[in-house]
């Protein structure tokens, strides 16, 4: 497979999967994976959820959004994947200025980020395969790409012996692993993980994680909002804490609560 | 591309039977509209023709009188033939008037038997070269003593062009206001269709499917209803075509019988095109209002 070949549709040029198993290996022209400059995002009701969001996340990194309910974190995804467009600033995608983005584009710059959500967001009458399978179903994937690249998703995330069950039929940590990967069988450059462990019980939080880690590992840039105190604490992983729509810390290693 | 007709082709066909009593619903308003459509059409192509015929055919008639004596009937002969604007003349006596009377009405031929004397005139046929030299020779044929009446084809043309116009007029009125029904109904179908698979449109534009993706299997649904509409009425056009072609005859007495097969055709292409255009472009409105947040 040619290293350079544009995808028909976007022009983007998509790297081979080969790529996503050196975590050194940056962006071509070296750009932060997603960058906000003064972002600010007001709704139509005048209530301002983001104000003047400055963030950079280099290629590999591993961020933790954390704060308040309320505090602009669901909006902040909400930018990313162009759900809406930022009032003021420039919300910036693999350097690619989301509010410049042609309508038509906005597709394909999803299929470069991944996204779970708290709520899995399954379909109950597909089983674990075709969950998985659909993504690349309505993306125009021929089919006889798309059974090996589920096949290999679901090996990832430990799921290859449950891929005929329902996701009635599975555990909660069962279904948000089908779910993380139907995000990952478009080879995200980047995962946002929206409270992924806010319907499970501990110990299955920290399968999640690790599996979050393993994923980090092979070379995607995690996003990861959540509530969790003790995960976040524990890893001590880059953090990000939001409050009333403002950035208030942004420091490397840290805990879920400032230690200063 | 051809993943992408497959998936929606199979999509709209999932979605058409997953609700599936408003699916049957709005193909029975389909099915209802297209006949009315149907019905309209034949009709309107049935006066045309009668028209086209009796244009074609002008001739003027002019009654006799009685007491019309041989040499008149010799001399408005010549007369007649000698004017520039008539084709043919034919002279039709009482005794021939009387047998093609009985000719055609046979059920009452032993009544006309039973009258003393024979009360049909005789007359004149006279074709024209053209419809519109009428005026002349009509005017002609009034100033002869001879003439008893001359009959008015110009005033029975302009009857059926008002019968027409009033048929199309109502006919077109009527037809929009069904087609805005049936529009309506396909939109709120397919309306519903969409907020049945919120959750999967959802997920689909989370995942980066394209809006075609998104929007092709609703308007092929639609599209399905349509041509399913319009199937049902073309086999119901085709169950009821021998009844209908007897009433038809019977009602336009000179309607060609050939041109019935053409006319036919015309129907079902016309019944296919609306039926499938109106699935679409519900389903097209119903799907652009949902996709555009």
């Amino acid at each position: 497979m040619s290293s350079v070949t544009p995808d028909p549709e976007s022009g983007l040029y998509r790297r081979p999967e080969i790529a996503r198993s050196h975590p050194t290996d940056s962006t071509a022209d070296g750009l932060p994976v997603l960058s906000l400059r003064g972002v600010t995002k007001t709704y139509s009701n005048g209530k301002s959820a983001l104000r003047d969001v400055t963030l950079s996340v280099p290629e590999g990194d591993f961020v933790f959004l954390v704060g308040p309910s309320g505090a602009g974190k669901s909006t902040l995804i909400r930018l990313l994947i162009r759900e809406e467009l930022a009032t003021k600033g420039k919300v910036m995608l693999e350097g690619r200025d989301l509010a410049k983005l042609n309508r038509r584009d906005v597709p394909q710059i999803r299929r470069r980020i991944g996204i779970v959500f708290q709520d899995f967001k399954l379909l109950p009458n597909k089983s674990v395969r075709d969950n998985v399978a659909f993504a690349l179903e309505v993306t125009g994937t021929p089919r006889s790409r798309i059974a090996p690249a589920v096949d290999r998703v679901l090996r990832v995330v430990g799921l290859a012996a449950q891929a005929d069950q329902r996701p009635a039929e599975l555990s909660g940590g069962e279904q948000q692993r089908t779910a993380i990967a139907r995000a990952l069988v478009h080879d995200p450059r980047l995962f946002i993980a929206d409270e992924p462990t806010g319907n499970l019980d501990p110990l299955i939080s920290w399968e999640i994680i690790q599996l979050l880690l393993r994923i980090n590992e092979m070379g995607v840039t995690v996003l990861m909002a959540t509530h969790n105190a003790e995960v976040v604490t524990a890893l001590r992983k880059r953090v990000v804490g939001l409050e009333d729509g403002r950035v208030v810390r942004d420091e490397t290693g840290a805990a879920y609560h400032r230690e200063d | 591309m051809l993943a992408f007709v497959a998936f929606s082709l199979r999509r709209a066909w999932q979605g058409f039977w997953r609700n599936s009593v408003m699916s049957l619903a709005a193909t029975a308003t389909m099915v209802l509209m297209l006949m009315l459509l149907s019905g309209l059409l034949i009709l309107w192509t049935g006066l045309h023709s009668t028209l086209d015929y009796v244009q074609s055919e002008v001739q003027v008639v002019a009654y006799l009188n009685d007491s019309a004596t041989s040499s008149d009937v010799t001399h408005l002969t010549s007369d007649l033939k000698a004017m520039p604007q008539v084709t043919s003349v034919a002279y039709v006596s009482k005794a021939e008037a009387l047998r093609r009377f009985q000719q055609r009405q046979p059920g009452v031929a032993n009544l006309v038997d039973s009258l003393p004397t024979n009360p049909l005139p005789a007359s004149f046929e006279i074709s024209l070269r053209d419809p519109a030299d009428y005026i002349d020779v009509a005017t002609y044929l009034r100033g002869q003593g001879a003439v008893e009446s001359v009959q008015d084809i110009q005033k029975t043309v302009s009857q059926m062009i008002a019968v027409i116009n009033i048929v199309s007029t109502v006919g077109i009125v009527v037809m929009l206001v069904v087609a805005l029904t049936v529009l309506f109904i396909i939109v709120n179908t397919i309306r519903l269709a969409v907020v049945a698979r919120s959750e999967e449109i959802e997920i689909m534009r989370l995942v980066g499917a394209s809006d075609a993706f998104i929007r092709w299997p609703f308007i092929f649904e639609g599209a399905f209803v349509g041509l399913l509409g319009a199937l049902i009425t073309i086999g119901l056009l085709v169950l009821i075509q021998a009844p209908l072609a007897n009433l038809l005859s019977g009602f336009f007495n000179v309607l060609p019988v050939q041109a019935s097969a053409m006319v036919g055709q015309n129907v079902a292409l016309i019944v296919l095109a609306t039926g499938i255009g109106i699935g679409v472009v519900g389903s097209y409105v119903s799907v652009r209002s949902y996709l555009s947040r």
